[in-house]
């Protein structure tokens, strides 16, 4: 699949064995506390411990990729900033300190996002969803869709090749921006009227197969991994850490 | 009420839970909605303006044909949260902003209960998008200033990704309703 195979060449690198469950955690644990971290000492130290995590399970090269690419986004957003003072003078005195936080917390979610969209398999997603005890009503869904993307983004590109065929030598970049409704009818509407096919396909062969809202779809449970247990306790002690550093610097900040 | 008919596919509403085949459904919008955002994004680049206002036209005409699919209360709900459960398994999004997306959802849901909900007046899924979308971009915003509360100006990136994305949800409507008619009269989807 091109489109998969595009991604495929970042994926990998992960030099741990951890269950999507412990990625997942560690994205939740990033985002709230550097959400609640407010001084950018404490907010660097996590930064540090996570970029450990980042290395470890990314390549380097897709590593520095990202953070070129969001080294791009805080030029834009910093230059948005700068237009933004000369319509309000307060905000170009604003302290430097202030506006590094920003990106560090950045940089944190970086660092644990990668590892979990690079190196989680969807069939290990899927069986993740079967370890979490979700109400029916909102597994049966999430399984279809996390089982449907590959087939559909086949359907998809299998549509770009018809289109293609059809407006041969004028399907540029710019015939489309010119004809945005020709795009609407030949890409948009061929899909939705497959999807509703597809959609009632499915339903009918899962009734007749007895799959229910409430069916169970099995999955074995693994015990966590010495590297599970690893990451998590660095982590918690990262978070204790930053937690310590911002109440110390900042109440002596505030002395 | 009729009874469901597996020559056209219709999925008719039953009172009380979700069946099956209205899960599947669901589930399937939600994977096309995924997928063709994640085309979008590596045709165009994840953020020039033109892929985000067709990303968000396509979710939203999604969202409409699902609703017109599956007319029940709850749908818009269940679709926004597995979408959003989904970039949070895939991406690690929306992690802070989940609670509240669903709970601004849910209330735009409740506002159009009385007087039969979506079952009795299609025509309300139009506005109940557009009002849902307008509150999850209010709380991702507010979720943003969160994150760079010492430097508020930073925020005026984040209001303008949000106001091209709705831009493309308002286009997406007309798209979406047109696309019902159609689907209406071809028979894929039953009144």
């Amino acid at each position: 699949m091109r489109a998969l195979s595009r991604i495929d060449k970042y994926r990998g690198g992960g030099r741990l064995i951890l269950r999507p469950e412990t990625r997942l955690l560690l994205t939740v644990a990033a985002s709230v506390s550097s959400l609640a971290l407010g001084d950018p000492q404490a907010l660097s130290l996590l930064l540090a411990f996570s970029l450990l995590y980042a290395a470890a399970e990314t390549k380097f090269k897709t590593l520095l990729l990202a953070y070129a690419f969001m080294g791009l986004m805080c030029a834009l957003s910093l230059a948005c900033v700068w237009l933004l003072g000369f319509i309000f003078p307060p905000m170009r005195e604003a302290p430097l300190a202030g506006a590094i936080s920003p990106f560090i917390r950045l940089g944190v979610s970086l660092n644990v996002i990668l590892p979990l969209a690079l190196n989680s398999k969807l069939t290990e997603l899927a069986m993740a969803l079967g370890r979490l005890h979700l109400p029916g009503f909102l597994r049966l869904p999430l399984m279809v869709t996390i089982r449907f993307i590959p087939v559909i983004l086949n359907d998809l590109v299998q549509l770009r090749e018809a289109v293609g065929i059809r407006f041969r030598g004028r399907r540029g970049f710019l015939f489309w921006l010119r004809h945005p409704l020709t795009w609407w009818r030949v890409f948009f509407q061929p899909l939705i009227v497959r999807l509703i096919r597809s959609a009632d396909e499915l339903a009918m062969a899962s009734e007749l197969k007895g799959l229910e809202v409430n069916t169970d779809f099995g999955s074995s449970a693994e015990p966590f991994s010495p590297d599970d247990r690893l990451v998590g306790l660095t982590a918690a002690l990262a978070i204790i850490l930053s937690a310590l550093a911002e109440f110390f610097l900042s109440g002596s900040g505030h002395a | 009420m009729s009874s469901d008919n597996p020559a056209t596919g219709a999925v008719i509403s039953r009172p009380g839970f979700f069946q099956t085949r209205e899960l599947v459904t669901i589930g399937l919008f939600s994977a096309a909605a995924k997928a063709s955002s994640l085309i979008l994004a590596l045709a165009g680049g994840g953020m020039n303006p033109l892929t985000l206002i067709l990303k968000s036209a396509v979710q939203s005409a999604l969202l409409v044909v699902l609703l017109a699919k599956v007319p029940r209360t709850g749908t818009l709900t269940l679709s926004n949260l597995v979408g959003a459960l989904l970039s949070f398994l895939l991406m690690g999004q929306h992690v802070i902003s989940l609670p509240g997306v669903m709970a601004g959802t849910l209330l735009v849901e409740l506002l159009a209960l009385p007087g039969g909900g979506l079952a009795r007046r299609p025509w309300l899924a139009v506005p109940m998008v557009a009002v849902s979308e307008l509150v999850i971009r209010f709380i991702n915003i507010g979720v943003s200033y969160l994150g760079v509360r010492e430097q508020p100006g930073l925020l005026a990136m984040v209001v303008a990704v949000s106001a091209f994305g709705y831009l493309g949800i308002l286009l997406g409507l007309i798209g979406g309703v047109r696309m019902t008619g159609e689907l209406r009269h071809a028979g894929l989807i039953q009144d």
